[in-house]
């Protein structure tokens, strides 16, 4: 075996891994830099993208048809979510009120997925035009995985684009700045807020159409993967979208990387980078210290 | 009603309850207490330093595993294992407190949470100490020193539990009567202020998540003595959430209400799992009404009540 293809494969491994917790971590980032809420119920969010799109894929027969709906869906009940339980607190001076909330609507959502879907997980076939494998260097890639690595590449340029060059997107960054300034200026900041959080839900939701063929849909899947959501957010910087891309490529190498080479540590090794990441600046690499 | 002839009525019913209760309740109530315990002790940073730890996880897990090991391996007295568990609890707890506290709100919880998942991952990586996802298992509760062993059935131990709550409850409630409670009040209402006036904010907050996590970890300690095994769920960040559930239900800033509303949950839980399997719907859907309608908690609604008599 190679050594040079085998990094290689190691390398588009986590680039793929990365992919996936990029969806998730975009969302948050954002919707911290908007309302300084750490979304707790993020990872429930993702896994019920994940069961929206199984269904969507079963009814429908198509693997494009979930990662159209699901998003969709979720990003909606996102925004009720908003609307009915978190906007009442905006004025609230403990800002551990929304901490608070967000963990209790995770219980309530992840139960509510059992209910609805059963304690059974579900698959998601992997979509037959992006079946199979391609040789690398020799190195046998899944096609899959590659396709991840491409849409995260392409949502990341699209987003920061987005972000940098449309109005809506010049609103998103100044109300992220000063949120009171953009309301005495005469936006509605309440439908700036919605909006956002209902996208960084549909945003996590399309991460959870994503990971279910690799992994199925089930019901701890959200409980994991938030707190490495929560690692990326804070590694990068909480509310930098730039920080939530490198957290999640150098979240992505840890654990292939650390998978490999040190099993055991593998876990260990993700909070490491996280508290050596705070030690060295609390604010993260690309964030502002509160 | 006295707060002192209030807590010499609710010492004296739970001094009676071994002799009213059948012996299966025992073990609900002993499970109940143990909570009560780690929600005070998480209080002490929620509800006296506004510091919101998403990680006290850490406390009860590291208590109960310390305790697991150190009653498995060493056969020293109960009571003694116990008390090295705290010990050994408050060392490590040291020098997290000093890093958490080195910031305030959502870095203060996601610190904590790291420290917590840490220790979460650590139970992996030395399996061969901690049994990995098997926990620690068949611990023992070797009886004295001076030929002791009280604590050996059921209801001694419900005392050695009622002991520690007590006592725990009364040193907290001293100290946050003391000049330091008045400092750590400072602190939570204008830390800027406090810190002008000459006082180390960041060495009192330090002292209080110590205190907070060497409680929380005689909680942990108790647990393992009782259950006979520690899992690596106790150190998982749901079990975190789940205690700042019961603490901001309960009241937080009060050590009272967080304990009444560990009490709450737990027999809930124990009536509600018997006739439906939706209950943890119905007490994330009890938590949700009471961040926003009642930020008082339970005993926020009993001193409303209370006034408006």
């Amino acid at each position: 075996m190679n050594f040079a293809s085998f990094i290689l494969a190691q390398c588009l491994g986590a680039l793929s891994q990365a992919a996936v917790l990029f969806f998730i971590a975009c969302g948050l980032t954002l919707i911290f830099g908007i309302m300084r809420i750490v979304n707790f119920a993020h990872g429930a969010i993702f896994m019920l993208g994940a069961y929206v799109g199984c269904t969507a894929a079963a009814l429908s027969g198509s693997f494009v048809a979930a990662l159209i709906v699901a998003p969709l869906a979720v990003g909606a009940i996102g925004m009720a979510f908003e609307r009915v339980f978190l906007r009442p607190l905006y004025g609230r001076r403990d800002s551990g009120a929304h901490l608070l909330l967000t963990f209790g609507l995770a219980v309530v959502l992840s139960e509510l997925v059992r209910i609805v879907w059963g304690a059974q997980p579900k698959s998601l076939a992997t979509p037959e035009a992006l079946l199979g494998i391609v040789m690398i260097l020799e190195q046998p890639f899944p096609i899959y995985r590659l396709f991840l690595i491409g849409l995260g590449l392409a949502a990341g340029i699209a987003l920061w684009q987005f972000l940098e060059r449309t109005r809506a997107g010049l609103l998103i960054r100044a109300v992220s700045q000063n949120s009171e300034m953009v309301h005495a200026l005469g936006t509605d900041v309440d439908l700036v807020r919605t909006a956002v959080f209902g996208f960084g839900c549909a945003m996590a939701a399309l991460g959870g159409v994503l990971a279910a063929p690799l992994v199925t849909a089930f019901l701890g899947m959200g409980a994991n993967v938030v707190i490495d959501a929560f690692v990326i957010v804070i590694i990068g910087g909480m509310g930098s979208f730039l920080g939530s891309i490198i957290g999640s490529v150098l979240v992505g190498f840890v654990q292939v990387f650390g998978a490999y080479y040190f099993q055991d540590l593998a876990l260990a090794l993700m909070y490491l980078l996280m508290l050596i990441v705070l030690v060295a600046r609390p604010g993260g690499l690309l964030g502002k210290e509160e | 009603m006295s707060w002192r002839l209030a807590l010499a009525l609710v010492a004296g019913v739970a001094l009676l309850v071994p002799f009213v209760v059948p012996q299966y309740s025992l073990t609900v109530i002993v499970s109940a207490l143990i909570f009560s315990l780690f929600a005070m002790s998480l209080d002490l940073m929620v509800g006296y330093c506004r510091l919101y730890s998403f990680g006290h996880a850490a406390a009860y897990g590291l208590g109960a595993y310390c305790a697991a090991l150190i009653l498995t391996h060493l056969q020293v007295p109960l009571v003694i294992g116990i008390a090295l568990a705290v010990l050994v609890t408050v060392a490590i707890a040291v020098p997290i407190a000093w890093i958490c506290t080195r910031s305030t709100g959502v870095s203060f919880a996601m610190l904590t949470l790291a420290f917590a998942q840490l220790g979460y991952a650590m139970l992996f990586r030395f399996r061969e100490l901690t049994g990995g996802s098997d926990g620690v298992v068949g611990i023992p509760r070797p009886p004295g020193p001076f030929g002791i062993d009280w604590f050996q059935g059921k209801t001694g131990y419900y005392y050695l539990v009622l002991a520690c709550l007590l006592g725990s409850y009364l040193a907290c409630r001293a100290i946050m009567r003391s000049n330091f409670g008045a400092v750590l009040a400072g602190i939570r209402e204008n830390e800027a202020k406090t810190l002008s006036l000459g006082y180390n904010t960041r060495a009192y907050k330090t002292a209080t998540v110590v205190l907070s996590y060497g409680v929380g970890g005689l909680a942990g300690a108790l647990y393992a003595g009782f259950a006979g095994y520690a899992s690596p769920e106790l150190f998982f960040w749901l079990t975190s959430g789940h205690v700042l559930i019961m603490v901001v239900v309960g009241g937080a800033g009060t050590l009272v209400g967080p304990m009444l509303g560990a009490l709450f949950f737990v027999f809930l839980e124990h009536q509600l799992s018997q006739v439906t399997d939706l209950w943890p719907l119905i007490f994330g859907s009890i938590f949700i009404a009471f961040v926003m309608f009642f930020p008082g908690g339970i005993l926020g609604l009993l001193r409303r009540r209370h006034a408006a008599a």
